[in-house]
């Protein structure tokens, strides 16, 4: 008599597992738009390269470090049309000419600041030709349901109940060209997304990764902005 | 440790940072200011009430929090002084300098506040640190005191589930408010009326 090997996964408790593993890879559904206003030429060279930072002098609504950081990685990953300098990288190159207090926040005093021979020598050097200043946040703008758990016999956890919740995500990317100290144009970007958690003993998150694809549509569209513009 | 619950809930402390208060030891720097140097000659002073600086406070409902600041002022300071003056000259006192220097200055931690995002029902850790920079004449007479406000911020929501540690926060818009106190001083120290004068003495000098 032939004996099968025992497949851990041929049980159904294992099975039950898997589902639910799988369950939560089930993203939530999000809704994002993309628009785009430009003002002026763009254009880049392969030599030059684009830096993307965060607006830090306000103290409400601060663009999250890591969504500024998602937009510099997803235009980086593209087609390798030019180089992208970390945030980090630039605002010490430069400092203390971008700090939270000392950065130009509009294109007037930008093209004075640039007109600073230290800057833009250092600004030439690392070969710099656009700024992209990301304001913007995701918020949490409703939540309905409850979901709560308990011990049941045999001190095993249990949850019960449907939270569900809706993040909203609104970013406008501005984009500054260093060689004619000019604001060329805008790309704003909205992602609208409801997650849900179903709890029936065991509780399943379907998350929406609202943010994240406001991070996509907004890189995609920044990067053929850039890379689309007629002139260089 | 024999009590499972207790042993879980130190865990929980440590990895969370949950059970408030912070202990925060600063150590950073800052990059070299782009700035055109002084002609001057600086000598630079640290006084022990600014290299031994900790800030204690607790806090009700929020626990203790200590924030140690001295040491890290110093690579700080001398940078910017560094970048900010033709020359500088340590001096282990203000009469020791002698006739070396243009003048001497001295920075003296006045004050530390900070809060935090439960007490302003905020997203942010701020700090808000009052220095002076003391300027002295080469024989020791203050010729001026000159203010120097610096802050900093963290946004918690850039921590995720870390979101409320306060070491975490703290740290940060610490570091922050240091680099904010290195800017202002390069951007804004050239102007003192009393550095001003000593910077067109030296640069008649010079012809």
């Amino acid at each position: 008599m032939s004996r099968r090997a025992h497949s851990p996964l041929r049980t159904a408790p294992a099975r039950l597992l898997v589902a639910l593993a799988l369950l939560t890879l089930v993203p939530g559904c999000v809704t994002a738009t993309v628009q785009e206003v430009r003002e002026g030429s763009t254009g880049i060279r392969a030599d030059e390269s684009i830096v993307v930072l965060g607006r830090k002098h306000k103290t409400r609504n601060e663009t999250e470090t890591g969504f500024v950081d998602c937009v510099s990685r997803a235009v980086a990953g593209g087609r390798r049309d030019f180089g992208v300098m970390s945030e980090s990288d630039f605002v010490d190159a430069t400092f203390p000419w971008f700090e939270p207090r000392t950065a130009p926040l509009d294109v007037e005093d930008f093209s004075e600041v640039i007109g600073h021979p230290l800057l833009s020598e250092r600004i030439r050097e690392i070969g710099v030709r656009y700024l992209v200043w990301i304001e913007g946040t995701t918020q949490r703008t409703s939540e309905t349901g409850t979901v709560n758990c308990t011990m049941v016999s045999g001190g095993i956890p249990a949850c019960f109940g449907f939270l569900s919740w809706e993040n909203d995500s609104s970013y406008e990317a501005s984009v500054w060209d260093v060689h004619q100290g000019v604001n060329v144009g805008r790309v704003r970007s909205e992602a609208v997304g409801t997650s849900f958690i179903p709890a029936l003993v065991v509780p399943i998150p379907i998350v929406a990764r609202v943010r994240q694809s406001a991070c996509n549509s907004l890189s995609d569209q920044l990067r053929s902005f850039l890379s689309d513009g007629a002139e260089v | 440790m024999r009590n499972p619950l207790a042993a879980g809930i130190l865990t929980a402390c440590l990895v969370l940072g949950g059970c408030g208060g912070a202990n925060v030891l600063v150590e950073t720097t800052v990059p070299t200011p782009l700035v055109q140097p002084l002609p001057l000659t600086m000598g630079v002073h640290f006084d022990a009430s600014l290299t031994d600086y900790v800030h204690e406070e607790e806090l009700e409902r929020h626990g203790k929090f200590r924030i140690e600041l001295g040491s890290t002022q110093v690579p700080v300071f001398e940078r910017v002084f560094d970048a900010v003056f033709a020359r500088t000259e340590p001096v282990t006192s203000i009469e020791a300098a002698g006739a070396g220097v243009d003048a001497i200055i001295v920075p003296v931690v006045e004050e530390l506040q900070f809060s935090i995002p439960a007490q302003t029902r905020s997203d942010f850790f701020e700090i808000w640190i009052k220095y002076k920079i003391d300027i002295h004449a080469p024989d020791g007479e203050l010729l001026a005191s000159w203010p120097l406000p610096a802050y900093g911020k963290s946004n918690s929501r850039n921590f995720g589930f870390m979101e409320s540690s306060g070491d975490m926060g703290l740290n940060e818009a610490t570091v922050w408010a240091l680099r904010d106190a290195a800017a202002h001083f390069a951007f804004y120290f050239p102007q003192v009326p009393e550095i001003r004068a000593l910077t067109a003495k030296a640069s008649e000098r010079s012809g």
